[in-house]
């Protein structure tokens, strides 16, 4: 059963990948995107991961995509906007050959692990409670960085979207 | 049973997507959502990890990985916003200067 649902969830999440990649328009890549990102969410909640899967569904899906897609309908993005791509499928093709080289090496140093069961677990291993308890225990001063960086992008991104009228204001 | 190569091997393809993205694209959109990919590929490797060694560790990397990526969209698409609106074009190969002035 667990395999079904894996081979599914991998499939999409790659189909995803690969619009994104191909298509032309950013709205129908900005969908393939959301589609990979809850296939991923769920192959978290395969992995035992459940506190993952609901940050991810709620911080990729929920707030990132509702900002790009937002964007996309604010910039009001035309045809004779979009830049044209004559040889997109030739750099595809030479980015798959560049990558292939580096995958089989990782796939290969993968295979050599010893076997262990993958399937899902009874227990509170991925619950949020434990997570909770080694996040404030033991990974302290990074949730703090982690805190002041989300306060630097708040004032950056205010800053960056305001300097156009301060500019006006000073010339 | 699934193996923790089928984990790794979705991962990598994953990855390898988002690394073609970057190389073959010239929408600056299709680039960000590019990165991202790349971010939730390394994201699924670190938490079949974390399953394979039954330890914690690996998750909280991932949940500060998200975040980051957070703070990361915010910062990125404030500037496409600033990008779009002094060049009227979503093309990477224009984006030579950051400065508002300057015609390209």
């Amino acid at each position: 059963m667990s395999n079904l649902i894996f081979i599914a969830l991998s499939f999409l999440a790659i189909m995803g990948g690969i619009m994104m990649l191909v298509y032309k328009n950013p709205m129908y890549s900005a969908l393939g995107l959301l589609v990979s990102i809850l296939a991923v969410a769920g192959l978290f909640a395969l992995l035992n991961a459940t506190f993952l899967f609901m940050v991810q569904i709620i911080v990729y899906a929920g707030a990132i995509m509702t900002l790009i897609l937002f964007l996309l309908m604010f910039l009001n993005i035309k045809e004779e906007n979009l830049p044209k791509e004559p040889k997109k499928y030739f750099l595809i093709g030479i980015g798959a050959l560049v990558m292939i080289p580096f995958n089989v090496v990782i796939l290969k140093a993968v295979s050599n692990l010893p076997n262990a069961d993958m399937n899902i677990k009874e227990g509170d291993f991925g619950d949020i409670k434990p997570i909770g308890l080694q996040l404030y225990n033991d990974w302290i001063l990074s949730f703090e960085l982690v805190s002041i960086l989300l306060l630097v992008a708040l004032v950056g991104s205010i800053v960056l979207a305001k300097r156009k009228k301060t500019n006006k204001e000073n010339s | 049973m699934i193996s923790l190569t089928s984990y790794a091997f979705v991962s990598m393809i994953l990855f390898s997507i988002g690394v073609i993205g970057v190389i073959a694209r010239r929408n600056i959109f299709v680039i960000y959502m590019s990165i991202e990919l790349m971010l939730n590929g390394v994201n699924l490797f670190l938490v079949t990890f974390a399953r394979y060694h039954f330890n914690m560790d690996p998750q909280i990397i991932t949940i500060m990985v998200i975040s980051i990526a957070a703070a990361e969209a915010a910062i990125f698409l404030s500037v496409i916003i600033l990008l779009y609106r002094s060049k009227k074009s979503l093309d990477t190969d224009i984006f030579t200067s950051l400065s508002q002035g300057e015609k390209a």
